[in-house]
């Protein structure tokens, strides 16, 4: 289990090495191998899911190790959605490392094999925290092709033209694809939210209060991308905004996920 | 045995004047090759002619092929052959196939990396075909040479960044836009400049061009060219609400988009994406508008920059290609002398092989052998044949490979060719298709 898990975690570092190096030389080669090194180092990451998953005999959620792992294989399946469904594939650039950093993340956490609370132990907890990782990966992704954005713009400004010229996408096609991103995220994180509500409401051990400090930072989160959204739909802002949205909601989503944990008691394990 | 010629004039060696009396146009194209047909001492030959270049490409048995093409040239066109002989250049063998490498490459270009190029050697090729021009040899040639151009164009950057003012233009309207289509360009103004980048731009899929004139006349009249909408043009800018692609190029000393204007309208307009090309000198755009959140201002001088770099860039790419070509044209040129060494190697052993055979039939006829003793005088003859070839055959293999061996020095010498006209014309061979023996 280990040597898969750490097969994976070397995979994605060589495919972030190889992304970031077709920035470098927009060599499309180097791109496609970059580019099946993850798919292939995605693949392991799903056997070793399955067979955690297997081998608990629960759905693996119940520590920081499983949550980090789960938030990489998310964040990898986002970027591999964009890519085929936009082409746009120099986000895996900013994407990928992202991932790796999380898989890695969860390399060094203690990972033990106690079961959470039975009475937390069914569907909810599976769609409650799918919903909200992929919500995460969604925004992760939008926070890199806003970076992808803002450099860009940047060198369009300064007039420079140097040899990253011709791979990162058009102002217009970047800002679009955030957006979209966000969009998703959102509503991925509405459903998530939602069955949370309804699955506190469902058992009797846990009482389900507002205070909950990751609760209020989730919603506050959550708030934050639609005020974008709304802002955008009712004034038309775009583009710098929209990077700049993405980037802070981004740090509002890392604060959520594991900032709150460290400073503040929660119901929530992470 | 074949050799490859090429007489032709450029845009290096002669005027514009020059080259016009030499090229061929479109109506032209039949005669000429039906002419090149008649002369005996041209084999195969396709004809290049674009604005820049008149180049006929040859391949045939007269040593003198250079000749013979330059007295076409200058018979075809009725020109003094003194006259024509000052802005022709002419290769043979190596040399020719370099220059066809370097000229499909477009290193040979007046703008190194223009992409035309290619589409026109392809053209005159097919063309050639056509007209029945091209044999064995220039079919590989040309075929090669098309193969060489796509090489350069996917191995190397050469044709990457724009290099005119109106291209660089609408490089950058596409790292913006992605796509220019359902944009609307406006024109402040008038001028050539201008109207080329607008004419690039619709080309590249803008569908809305608006011509802001303050003589409506004069509006029209360049609204026409792009069938677009002549406007007067009004100091309160309104017609820029719709704009996403700005170009101004008028005579004012003044400026005429200030910075809160600007603003005003990017409000307007919800913040969408303008572009705004200012190529009047003195400048017609505020500097300051650059500031504005989703507005992207480049001046006349941007642009030129973005060419100077670019043009560096494509005298980088150039020194990659020309490796390229070199070691392309090394290859090609061994391999079409492997080929001629096959074939006249193997003409050999077949004239041999039909006067043994023959003689053997007569002698069998008169001996009534028994089957045995048949097949045994048989392998006699054949290896007696095999024995006598097999000194000149390795001789001449080994010539070639040593001319070979220089052509590592970049010193192609054709010291084997003698030696093949010799053999032709000793034992009368006509060369067999040349491929393996």
């Amino acid at each position: 289990m280990d040597i898969i898990f750490l097969l994976t975690l070397l995979i994605y570092l060589a495919a972030s090495i190889f992304h970031v190096f077709f920035l470098t030389t927009g060599d499309r080669k180097v791109h496609r191998f970059a580019y099946w090194a993850t798919i292939g180092g995605f693949a392991l990451h799903s056997i070793f899911l399955v067979l955690r998953w297997l081998r608990q005999g629960e759905f693996p959620m119940a520590y920081w190790y499983d949550s980090a792992s789960f938030f990489a294989w998310a964040i990898i399946l986002t970027y591999l959605c964009i890519a085929h469904l936009t082409r746009l594939r120099t986000v895996g650039s900013f994407v990928v490392p992202a991932a790796f950093i999380a898989n890695l993340i969860a390399y060094t956490l203690p990972k033990g094999n106690a079961a959470i609370s039975p009475a937390l132990q069914n569907y909810w907890l599976i769609t409650h925290s799918t919903f909200i990782f992929l919500a995460y990966a969604a925004f992760v992704a939008a926070f890199g092709i806003g970076l992808m954005y803002l450099i860009e713009e940047k060198r369009i400004r300064d007039k420079k033209h140097t040899p990253l010229y011709n791979l990162l996408p058009a102002l217009g096609r970047s800002d679009r694809i955030c957006q979209k991103c966000i969009v998703v995220g959102v509503i991925l994180m509405t459903i998530g939210i939602v069955i949370g509500i309804l699955w506190t409401r469902n058992i009797q051990e846990v009482k389900w209060t507002w205070v909950d400090p990751k609760v209020i930072f989730t919603v506050a989160t959550w708030l934050i991308y639609v005020f974008q959204l709304s802002i955008r739909q009712i004034f038309g802002w775009r583009g710098r905004k929209t990077a700049y949205s993405a980037i802070i909601g981004f740090g509002a989503v890392l604060f959520t996920y594991a900032g709150v944990n460290l400073f503040l008691p929660s119901i929530h394990a992470f | 045995m074949k050799q490859i010629f090429v007489v032709g004039t450029s845009h290096h060696t002669a005027p514009l004047d020059c080259r016009e009396r030499v090229s061929f146009s479109e109506h032209q194209f039949t005669d000429a090759y039906r002419f090149l047909r008649e002369m005996r001492q041209i084999g195969e030959a396709v004809i290049l002619s674009t604005c820049n270049r008149v180049e006929i490409y040859a391949a045939t048995n007269n040593k003198d092929g250079c000749a013979s093409l330059f007295d076409f040239l200058s018979d075809f066109h009725q020109i003094d052959p003194r006259q024509l002989g000052q802005f022709t250049y002419s290769y043979q063998n190596f040399d020719s196939v370099r220059h066809l490498f370097n000229v499909v490459t477009s290193l040979d270009s007046m703008v190194v990396g223009e992409t035309q190029i290619l589409g026109q050697v392809k053209a005159a090729y097919d063309q050639s075909l056509c007209a029945g021009a091209s044999g064995d040899i220039l079919k590989r040639l040309f075929t090669k040479a098309i193969r060489v151009g796509k090489r350069v164009r996917t191995e190397t950057n050469i044709g990457a960044g724009a290099v005119s003012i109106s291209f660089v233009a609408v490089q950058l309207a596409k790292r913006i836009f992605q796509s220019l289509e359902d944009k609307t360009v406006v024109i402040i103004g008038a001028g050539e400049m201008s109207e080329l980048t607008a004419q690039h731009l619709v080309e590249n899929g803008v569908s809305k061009v608006i011509v802001a004139n303050r003589t409506y006349e004069h509006a029209v009249k360049i609204a026409e060219k792009f069938s677009g909408t002549p406007l007067t043009y009004d100091a309160d800018l309104n017609f820029l609400v719709d704009a996403d692609i700005v170009i101004t190029s008028t005579n004012a000393s003044h400026h005429l988009i200030h910075r809160q204007a600007l603003v005003e309208i990017m409000r307007k307009r919800k913040h969408r994406y303008m572009f705004l090309i200012d190529i009047a000198v003195p400048r017609d755009i505020d500097p300051e508008v650059a500031g504005v959140e989703n507005a992207f201002l480049y001046n006349i001088d941007d642009l030129e920059a973005v060419v100077a770099s670019n043009l560096k860039e494509r005298g980088q790419e150039a020194e990659i290609a020309a490796q390229i070509v070199e070691t392309e044209a090394v290859k090609f040129h061994s391999e079409l002398q492997a080929s001629d060494i096959n074939a006249i190697v193997k003409a050999l052993h077949q004239k041999f092989q039909q006067i043994t055979s023959r003689e053997l039939d007569i002698c069998l006829d008169k001996a009534e052998l028994s089957p045995k003793q048949e097949k045994i005088v048989e392998s006699m003859i054949h290896s007696i044949t095999k024995k006598l070839l097999h000194q000149p055959t390795t001789h001449l293999r080994q010539v070639a490979l040593d001319s070979d061996s220089l052509e590592m020095a970049n010193d192609i010498n054709d010291d084997y060719v003698p030696y093949v006209s010799a053999l032709q014309e000793l034992f009368a061979l006509e060369p067999a298709d040349d491929t393996d023996v």
